[in-house]
């Protein structure tokens, strides 16, 4: 899945498509929350297996889970150098 | 749940690792080793096999209720484990818990063969493997061998089954059928086996365990000096033999220390080789090797923990446990003294 978000990204930068900086910065953001996503997957997974067998890691789990979230905020910032 | 889609390794492993953590540590061994088993069955009701405990210990008591709290226990989580996975994570697990449906399959085919009733069969099963509650039911209650070995046609074991009950015919011992069960559980062991480097590490660890296994078996034929093909023992698939190899190996002790010595295992097995040329003991060796695979397959989960590795060294580090009371309830019944007991277990 990740190899197909960059070969999307490869394609649309080499058709001279994006010449829109808006248009840019979503894609930028979009791919950044694609990222997060990826990452949170696997976290999330561990981490519900890691309550299911103990509850008290609920809120470790919880906020091990969210971290890469920080990845779409950091991304955000560009929304706002355009 | 079933071999479709991907795997899961995150969350089977975040699982196993609780469960792992939760096995008896060193100094639990020390306790338990002077204990009697009344003392070890009210110790074990307070950890993890309360349950299991609680539900056999109207039906038995002593002995006979640590171990088959013990081996329920175990079939729970190993059960658990095959409920968990998902995609490739699933089929190698059940790979190597097929060795219960195995041990089962022996079990019904032994308790036929010597006429013990249903209920006692049914108590020393381990349902652990891939067999459905369903399919040992009709195992169960199949009235003969031969029942058996019709129901078991289509599993792994069916092929090599349907040719050793013809032996067994001829011979009226149950060695070809046991042989046969073996085979089809080693056999498919190593069945194509998917590529990557993890999985790559994981067939060299069945290896290494096959390997070990005809090891132990041609260590003891050489010491027993009986007049017994070792062709008949041999498993395939290891890299420390060959069938002709073992055969002359068999004749001699020293030989087969030395060609131990010089395989790929020689290293971990040093001072356990050492020990048995020194002592001439088999025990020491015996648990030698089973620590050092117990060593490797926990290596193998630190390097690799986004695949299979973690789960096989739960289990084997489970099954240890397990082998672990179960030696030292045995040996407090027969009165052993406590070093005699701890030579028995097999701790890392």
């Amino acid at each position: 899945m990740m190899a197909n978000m960059t070969e999307i990204a490869n394609v649309v930068l080499q058709e001279g498509a994006l010449t829109d900086p808006t248009a840019a910065a979503a894609l930028a953001v979009g791919l950044a929350a694609f990222g997060a996503g990826y990452a949170e997957r696997g976290i999330g997974a561990a981490a519900v297996g890691a309550m299911a067998e103990d509850e008290d890691l609920f809120v470790n789990g919880l906020i091990l889970t969210v971290l890469p979230e920080t990845l779409v905020i950091l991304a955000l910032v560009v929304v706002f150098l355009v | 749940m079933s071999t479709s889609g991907t795997s899961n390794p995150e969350y089977v492993n975040a699982r196993v690792r609780a469960r792992r953590a939760a096995l008896f540590s060193d100094d639990e061994y020390q306790k338990l080793v002077r204990m009697s088993p009344a003392e070890i069955a009210r110790r074990m009701e307070e950890t993890e096999y309360e349950a299991e405990i609680n539900a056999l210990g109207t039906r038995h008591s002593g002995v006979d209720l640590i171990e088959y709290a013990l081996n329920r226990n175990l079939a729970k989580h190993f059960d658990d484990l095959l409920d968990f996975s998902e995609g490739q994570l699933y089929d190698l697990i059940a790979r190597y818990l097929r060795k219960f449906d195995a041990w089962n399959a022996k079990t019904i085919i032994r308790g036929l063969y010597v006429g013990a009733d249903r209920d006692s069969i049914e108590t020393d099963l381990i349902r652990a493997g891939e067999f459905s509650d369903r399919m040992i039911s009709r195992l169960l209650d199949a009235g003969t061998i031969e029942d058996v070995v019709t129901i078991l046609n289509g599993t792994i074991f069916g092929e090599g089954l349907t040719e050793a009950y013809a032996d067994y015919e001829e011979t009226d011992l149950l060695v070809p059928l046991e042989n046969a069960i073996d085979r089809g559980f080693y056999g498919h062991l190593l069945d194509d086996l998917p590529n990557s480097e993890p999985v790559q590490l994981y067939r060299e660890f069945l290896v290494a365990e096959i390997d070990f296994r005809n090891a132990r078996n041609a260590l003891r034929l050489a010491r027993s000096g009986a007049d017994i093909d070792p062709a008949a023992y041999y498993i395939d698939g290891g890299k420390l033999f060959n069938p002709s190899e073992l055969n002359t190996l068999v004749q001699n002790q020293e030989e087969l220390v030395s060609h131990i010595r010089e395989s790929s295992y020689g290293r971990e097995l040093t001072d356990v080789l050492d020990e048995l040329e020194d002592a001439d003991s088999m025990i020491s060796f015996e648990r030698g090797i089973e620590k050092a695979l117990l060593a490797y397959s926990k290596r193998l989960g630190n390097v690799h923990p986004m695949s299979v590795a973690p789960v096989i060294s739960y289990i084997l580090a489970k099954e240890r446990e397990v082998e672990n009371i179960r030696a030292i309830a045995r040996g407090r019944e027969a009165g052993l003294s406590q070093a005699e007991i701890e030579s028995e277990l097999v701790i890392l």
